[in-house]
């Protein structure tokens, strides 16, 4: 009974929808007219295609750069909030202030800083460096935009780690303090085991958030310099924007393909560790 | 406990079974075996209620015609809705493959292509009977007008603002420098290399530059002006790779190098590039008459020093043609209705409010010619510089119908940004990008 | 001054860290409170700064004349309050029963529920949207074009349930045991130990979904279509006009969109605190 609001909102509202899609993988649809069977063939197209192929790359290097960075500032910052400073809650506010940004104006403030006469170039210049067109350069553009998101997106992390950090038993600190231990080893053998589980969700959902990024490539370099920066999700609302709806809904289920093993190893290795 | 447990059961089942109920019996509608209805054609007198999209929004030059609308036609209730330009394409997308479209709507003449070819939009051909406001729809646009408004020997949206481009240049600047207005390439490249500053020695110009915009409107110009097409004529295949395409890629390219052109790419923030006017770093650009607008709003200071000028060509005049289009979606409830209100807003005097409310250029004959657009601007230093985009108009061409021109868009946008940052030749991302634009067409 | 006043090394570089990434961390919205208060003309004009000159609170103005803001502000905060409220009481219920009871199929549907999280939104638009017109039919008060429109779509969130059942994870059963052989039932647990003890959890849940509530943009701009259903997002984005963007106005609209937030995170920062003192010491023993 417990669960069963949650079964019956999602089924209405998320596998209902996602059953329609699934079967339009398999069509020619474009929203209008009856569909036809096309059977693998929209999942062959995309294999086949470049753009679509530079697409993964482009999520697989985005992923891994913010999800490296990210979590581990929030954890860092988590840790120093944690502890006894002057003006906590002022600080901790000040941390949740780019999470509460919309992401269209947070890539909107970060284009006007990384262009050629931006903030970032003239610090440049200032000490004495070459200055870099970060965002019209097919070699830097998808780290900008990275830097981006993982400014934006490290106040969540440091969230929720810091809740996760208040939830452990202050007990057990308490103890091992009487039994000699000091912080480093109390962070090793007490801290860290107590996040896993929060690791686990920060990572299957970051992970899963990175892999479905738009908003900030919409909006910083529409998926350019030549395809540098385009990902899955913006190949699927080209897609979609085309009416070509058998290949956005193919897109979307290699997408959830993958990110449906990558979250199964995760959760195993959660596991794992206990 | 089982009690509630036993009721919150009953709860469930009472909220399930009518959604059941529904789902079942909209499978069909659901899944998308079912087919959308085309609109009856037009019999009797039009009324009932009818449903606009407006994107124009704070500068809309729609709504304030709807009053005098619903005076003229009392018949007729409009349901005015507003959206913003960046996001109605997904919203008129979502809601035209639900059957659940507006009457009519405003759209972008480069979404009208996959509208069309995917069959979304009513025949206006059908619904109007040949005719606008009474009089023949031949007689109300210019051939390229007309051209952009047909898809497949029939009519699918009405050409309501108008967009090709001429230069714009800083009189003064040209003026105080002793250069004549350009005419042609050569002439183009040589004023900018001319006008242009290079204030910091970066070897890139900084000051009254060029605008060069790594995009498919700016190189289809030059590949129009060249002699060349985006498809062949039976719209089968990619034909930018000819001589005509890759001379043109390659004189857009040259703008830079000589050291007149400023590199403006999506990451500058603004396509109109106004920070750029605004802080001098441009010069000049090439672009339609809604920046007309653009400037007189946002570069207020600057007035009495800019300039209209027709756009520098090698072998003939040429441009995109594109602008804003009204369209019928297929699915429409009240077509009929629709295009009475339609016809009202392409009477000339509400297309004028495309002029003075939104800063764009109104697309009919009728409209064109207006006294109103010919008044002196103060702003162009007391000239009217409306005419240069009305001849810029008479030769402009619209982008192919067909429903994978995102695609091509893409593909073109690419090629042109890739020579431009110097990642390939021009042959190379031309041909790289045929054969991108091949697939796409044969899917 | 004695010994263990005189601050440490560490914590000096501790305050040095939070302070310069404090700064790092308020530029841009520092940037953005400029803008806002900038004439149209200013924002891009040469040499202007980040101090608005001359600053004119005519963004503002426009924010609360050009578009019906009262309507759209309640609008948000009818979804918003909905939307946090199921969230709360349903995502906490399952993820009790996904982290502390075991009952058949129970992976399976954890498994199923997650992949929901996986498919990008934008796919699922169209049908969504169909089902949105279908319950329309059923009832006017309902589906697209309505507040509920908005609101169904999120009244469950997987995220939400994953991210309380991770809380509820580090809760040790040996106390639900205790609570269990004491004679209490299920609801009693939840509401006796299982809430105090995930207070900091549903402190986090509660931002988060009010957050995605409150920001979101492209569902209540597609199920919506007339001014009764928009939220402020959508609606301050009709501020616009083609082909330009009045930065004044629209970072005005950010600024008054972003307070609520802050006031809400504050708020609930102070009941992490509370959570703890409620939950830890004696039930433990």
């Amino acid at each position: 009974m417990l669960i069963a609001p949650a079964l019956l909102f999602s089924g209405a509202f998320f596998f209902l929808p996602m059953a329609l899609s699934l079967l339009w993988s398999f069509t020619d649809y474009n929203g209008l007219q009856p569909f036809t069977w096309a059977g693998l063939a929209n999942y062959t197209d995309l294999l086949s295609d470049p753009v679509f192929l530079r697409a993964c790359w482009n999520t697989v290097v985005f992923g891994v750069v913010t999800m490296t960075i990210g979590p581990l500032l929030g954890l860092l910052s988590a840790l120093m909030l944690n502890q006894r400073i002057p003006a906590r809650a002022f600080f901790r506010a000040v941390y949740f202030v780019p999470v509460t940004t919309s992401l269209v104006v947070v890539s909107t403030m970060w284009k006007m800083l990384l262009n050629d006469q931006g903030l970032l170039n003239k610090l440049i210049v200032a000490v004495g460096l070459q200055p870099h067109d970060w965002l019209s350069d097919p070699g830097t553009a998808l780290y900008a935009v990275s830097a981006a998101s993982i400014w934006q997106g490290f106040g969540f992390e440091t969230v929720v780690f810091l809740a996760a950090l208040q939830s452990l038993p202050s007990e057990l600190y308490d103890a091992s303090a009487v039994d000699g231990a000091g912080p480093i080893h109390q962070f090793w053998h007490i801290t860290l085991p107590g996040l896993r589980p929060t690791m686990v969700f920060v990572y299957v959902v970051g992970i899963i958030g990175a892999f479905q990024a738009f908003d900030q490539v919409f909006v910083m370099t529409q998926g350019g310099p030549i395809n540098s920066t385009t990902t899955v999700v913006y190949y699927l609302v080209q897609r979609f924007q085309a009416l070509d709806l058998g290949h956005a809904s193919a897109t979307a289920y290699l997408l959830v393909l993958t990110l449906g093993l990558l979250s199964f190893i995760q959760l195993r290795l959660g596991k794992r560790f206990a | 406990m089982p009690s509630r447990r036993a009721s919150t059961r009953r709860a469930v089942v009472r909220l399930a079974a009518p959604a059941a109920l529904c789902v079942a019996l909209s499978a069909c509608s659901l899944i998308g075996t079912g087919s959308v209805e085309p609109p009856k054609a037009g019999t009797g007198k039009a009324s009932g209620s009818v449903t606009v999209w407006d994107y124009y929004g704070s500068a809309t030059p729609i709504k304030p015609a709807i009053a005098a609308f619903e005076k003229a036609h009392p018949e007729i209730k409009v349901n005015y809705q507003a959206y913003d330009y960046d996001t109605m394409q997904d919203k008129l997308s979502v809601s035209i493959s639900s059957g659940s479209a507006p009457d009519l709507a405003t759209a972008d003449m480069t979404w009208v292509p996959t509208y069309a070819a995917n069959g979304a939009l009513a025949d206006l051909s059908k619904i109007s009977g040949g005719k606008v406001n009474g009089q023949p729809i031949e007689e109300q646009y210019t051939p390229g007008g007309l051209a952009a408004m047909s898809y497949q020997d029939h009519y699918v949206t009405a050409l309501y603002d108008f967009d090709a481009y001429a230069l714009y240049y800083r009189k003064d600047i040209l003026d105080k420098k002793h250069l004549q207005v350009p005419k042609t390439w050569d002439e183009l490249r040589s004023v900018s290399a001319a006008m242009a500053e290079d204030t910091n020695g970066d070897g890139k110009p900084d000051k009254y530059a060029l605008q060069v915009l790594p995009d498919t409107f700016h190189y289809a110009q030059l590949l129009f002006q060249n002699g060349g097409a985006i498809l062949s004529p039976d719209q089968s295949k990619a034909a930018f790779g000819s001589t005509a395409g890759v001379s043109a890629l390659e004189y857009m390219k040259s703008l830079l190098t000589s050291g007149g052109g400023l590199y403006w790419g999506v990451e500058q923030g603004d396509s109109t590039g106004l920070p750029g006017i605004k802080d001098e770093r441009i010069g000049m650009f090439l672009n339609g008459p809604y920046m007309m607008g653009v400037l007189k709003d946002g570069a207020k200071e600057q007035s009495g020093r800019w300039a209209v000028a027709p756009a520098p060509y090698s072998q003939q005049p040429g441009s995109y043609l594109g602008g804003t289009g009204l369209v019928i979606p297929t699915s429409a409830p009240n077509p009929s209705a629709a295009w009475v209100l339609a016809q009202f807003l392409l009477q000339p005097k509400q297309q004028e409010l495309v002029y003075t409310k939104a800063g764009a250029a109104p697309a009919t004959t009728a409209a064109l010619a207006s006294p109103v657009l010919s008044a002196p601007d103060p702003y162009f230093g007391g000239v009217s510089e409306f005419p240069v985009f009305r001849t810029a108009m008479s030769t402009a061409s619209p982008f192919p119908y067909v429903a994978s021109w995102p695609d091509i868009d893409t593909a073109l946008t690419d090629a042109v940004t890739a020579v431009l940052i110097n990642k390939a030749t021009p042959g190379q991302a031309l041909d790289k990008a045929a054969s991108r634009v091949d697939s796409a067409l044969a899917r | 001054m004695s010994r263990t006043s005189r601050p440490s090394p560490w914590r000096v570089a501790l305050i040095t860290i939070l302070v310069v990434s404090c700064v790092v961390t308020l530029a841009p919205f520092a940037w953005t409170i400029a803008t806002s208060l900038k004439r149209p003309e200013d924002v891009f004009a040469p040499g202007s700064g980040l101090i608005p000159h001359p600053a004119t609170l005519a963004g503002y103005r426009d924010v609360f004349t050009l578009v019906p803001f009262g309507h759209y502000l309640r609008n948000s905060v009818v979804v918003s309050i909905a939307i946090v409220g199921c969230n709360v009481l349903f995502d906490t219920a399952a993820a009790y029963a996904f982290a502390k009871l075991e009952f058949p199929g129970k992976s399976v549907l954890f498994g199923l529920l997650l992949v929901t999280l996986m498919v990008p939104m934008q796919v699922n638009l169209i049908p969504l949207y169909r089902i949105m017109v279908e319950l329309h039919g059923v009832s006017p008060h309902l589906g697209a074009n309505t507040l509920s429109g908005v609101i169904l779509p999120s009244a469950v969130q997987v995220f939400g349930i994953f991210l309380m059942r991770q809380f509820f994870a580090s809760i040790p059963d040996s106390i639900l045991e205790a609570a269990r052989i004491d004679g209490a039932g299920e609801l009693t647990i939840l509401r006796r130990i299982v809430f105090p003890l995930a207070a900091p959890g549903i402190a986090t849940l509660t931002i988060f979904t009010f957050l995605s509530a409150w920001n979101d943009f492209l569902w209540p701009l597609i199920v919506g279509g007339t001014d009764a259903s928009r939220t402020l997002p959508v609606g301050l984005a009709l501020l616009a006009r083609k082909n330009t963007i009045n930065w004044p106005d629209t970072m005005a609209g950010a600024v008054i969109t972003a307070l609520p937030m802050i006031v809400i995170f504050v708020a609930m920062q102070r009941r992490f605190i509370e959570g703890l003192t409620a939950g830890s010491g004696k039930d433990i023993q």
